[in-house]
């Protein structure tokens, strides 16, 4: 049964993915990629990697895709907005995305009853816990961290720099 | 950490803590002269930190200090100090906050340093988004022109593809072997070789990731439209560093883990060698701008340097042919430079455009003979005429092709070189027409530390060329 539910959240996880790519509307494919982040979250927890797949909720589905929901959700105010918004809310666009995610709450279910014995027979490797996550990254892997912060440190300046052409544009018309 | 391996990565301290400097600079106080100082400064004292020595000793499980790591921080520093030097009169016509910028090049120039020391597939990926990240917002800067910002978004979508895949590559290889650094991996597949389909599927994703950083053949489409939309001093540093960086890198690998002894990986690489060097210098020939040209020519050039695998294979000809590409890619990073520091000193058209058709060079040995020696002297190295670096480039790549028996590559070779003597040749012969015989004539930067940047790289392109004796004991030492 671990099986068939891991090949069920693969195959929730790649038509998500795959209904994404090819929505015209940007709020629907967000709506998909997020849950394809959940459906990756569940295969990370079903292989006995509940921290991963925390992490990956947290930061991908929780922080990352909100945000980029506030802005397009921003982009639409007034009247005009307000029809759209509502043209995008009726059943036939939230139903699928909500079938999807309603299986995935399913079998986290069905995996937390099973409980600490589920991972293990999907794969040979051990959870690893937060701590030994942290201790591993500001232990031997301390480089990595601070390379990765001037990594963001670049991505943050670059975009300062690309975003401010738009911002100087807009206000000089 | 300790202190002895903080001491042994003294050199990247040192970048990263400029950094910060001039990020704080920024943010009180925005100065340019200040910014661009600060900047030069922190890349001379890495480059002087490197050259100084130090312990060859492993640092954490990611990086590893040597000679080799050191040799390549020093050109990586001294490239990025010549980027920063020719920037200043371009960027100061078309952008109007230009201060950042100089921050993203010696980020760029980190990232590069760290994939010189990277041992460990954690620091090899995270250094190589480290110079593209920047290496983005570099390539769009210039904020008065579309033509760079198509060209970042080019460059971003396709270069983060590549990424993407050479990291799913990644994983494989650690599911494979259950090792992330290049020694380990090289113990874990001698002691358990295994034969099922995990490990060359990851080969062949890594293979493609990597390969469109060198923009080999067949993974080069995005190379001329990038080269010809990023600003010229930024394209200079495109074709020289962060090509060199990975090169470097893969030297490492390829050694540390002894990757020379599967022929499966090698002979793709002598493929994608073949295909580039024949492919770049046919496609160089049909260009009329010369950054496309030499969009094409890096892409051949990149092709020649992927023969040292192949000739490395022979275990007794190792160090020559690491000691070849060693050369091949100083030389190379010099000569790129002052290529494209002549394209840089052309002066701007309208809107910032810039001048860099086979038109506006003409007659350039008539209006401006010294910037045309630059040129000259930059094209003669890169076509492999002696008394140019790049002529004992190629001629040790021979001597290393031949050596090992690789008459393929050899015969590419020739052929390669040969095509592009005729492209190279084409724009002298442009530079020499008479006056009268062109329309376009665009100006030449007087700003003086540029001109002197740009006789300094003729320096070195021909001190390179005529006495090389120095480096070349100097590399036979070190590998």
């Amino acid at each position: 049964m671990n099986t068939a539910l891991f090949y069920l959240a693969c195959v929730i996880a790649l038509s998500a993915t795959g209904l994404a790519l090819t929505r015209a509307n940007a709020a629907h494919a967000l709506i998909y990629l997020i849950v394809s982040l959940l459906a990756v979250a569940v295969l990370f927890f079903l292989m006995g990697a509940p921290f991963a797949a925390a992490l990956e909720i947290v930061i991908y589905a929780g922080a990352i895709m909100v945000l980029f929901v506030f802005v397009i959700m921003m982009l639409n105010i007034g009247e005009e907005g307000v029809e759209r918004e509502r043209d995008w809310l009726r059943p036939r666009f939230w139903i699928v995305p909500g079938i999807m995610s309603t299986l995935l709450l399913v079998e986290l279910l069905l995996a937390l009853r099973d409980g600490a014995a589920f991972g293990a027979a999907l794969t040979s490797g051990q959870a690893v816990a937060p701590k030994a996550v942290g201790l591993a990254l500001f232990g031997p892997y301390v480089l990595a961290v601070e390379i990765a912060s001037m990594l963001l440190l670049a991505g943050l300046v670059g975009a300062y720099h690309l975003g401010r052409r738009f911002l100087v544009r807009g206000g000089r018309h | 950490m300790s202190g002895a391996e903080l001491q042994a990565i003294l050199p990247l301290g040192i970048l990263a803590g400029g950094i910060i400097l001039v990020m704080l600079q920024i943010a009180f106080r925005r100065h340019l002269a200040t910014s661009i100082s600060l900047s030069l400064l922190t890349l001379l004292a890495t480059a002087a930190a490197a050259l100084e020595g130090g312990a060859d000793m492993p640092v954490t499980p990611l990086l590893q200090a040597d000679s080799f790591a050191r040799l390549f921080t020093v050109l990586f520093c001294l490239a990025g100090a010549i980027s920063t030097l020719l920037s200043t009169d371009y960027l100061g016509q078309r952008d109007d906050e230009p201060e950042e910028y100089y921050l993203l090049l010696l980020l760029s120039s980190l990232g590069a340093c760290v994939l010189a020391y990277a041992s460990h597939l954690a620091s090899l990926l995270l250094g190589l988004e480290l110079m593209s990240v920047a290496l983005y917002a570099l390539i769009a800067y210039p904020n008065k022109a579309p033509l760079p910002l198509e060209a970042a978004v080019k460059y971003l979508m396709l270069s983060g593809a590549a990424s993407a895949t050479a990291l799913f590559g990644f994983a494989l290889l650690y599911a494979g072997t259950g090792s992330l650094s290049f020694t380990g991996l090289g113990q874990a597949l001698d002691a358990n070789p295994e034969t099922g389909v995990l490990l060359p599927v990851a080969a062949v994703m890594v293979v493609a990731g990597l390969a469109f950083k060198l923009s080999l053949v067949p993974f080069h489409l995005w190379t001329p439209d990038v080269y010809q939309g990023a600003p010229s001093p930024i394209t200079g540093f495109l074709a020289s560093v962060s090509k060199a960086a990975v090169l470097v890198v893969l030297l490492r690998w390829f050694s540390d883990a002894n990757l020379f002894r599967f022929p499966a990986l090698v002979q793709t690489t002598a493929v994608l060698a073949v295909l580039s060097m024949l492919v770049g210098n046919l496609l160089a020939l049909l260009q009329d701008n010369i950054k496309r040209m030499l969009a094409y020519s890096s892409i051949a050039h990149m092709g020649y340097l992927m023969i040292v695998f192949a000739a490395a294979a022979a275990p007794g000809q190792r160090d020559f042919a690491l000691e070849a590409a060693s050369y091949y890619l100083i030389a190379y990073t010099a000569t790129t430079l002052a290529a494209f520091a002549l394209l840089t000193m052309l002066g701007a058209g309208e809107g910032g455009r810039e001048h860099c058709q086979l038109q506006d060079v003409s007659g350039l040995f008539w209006r401006y003979p010294g910037p045309a020696i630059l040129l000259l002297v930059a094209l003669l190295s890169l076509a492999g005429i002696p008394l140019t670096a790049g002529f004992l480039a190629k001629f040790y790549l021979v001597g290393a092709a031949s050596g090992s028996g690789q008459w393929v590559l050899l015969g590419s070779l020739v052929i390669g070189s040969a095509i592009g003597i005729y492209y190279y040749l084409r724009v002298v012969f442009y530079m020499s027409r008479r006056p009268g015989e062109y329309q376009s004539r665009p100006g030449m930067t007087r700003f003086w530390p540029v001109r002197l940047t740009a006789w300094l790289l003729v320096a070195a392109v021909l001190l390179l060329g005529v006495l090389p004796q120095p480096l070349l004991h100097y590399l036979a030492s070190i590998l």
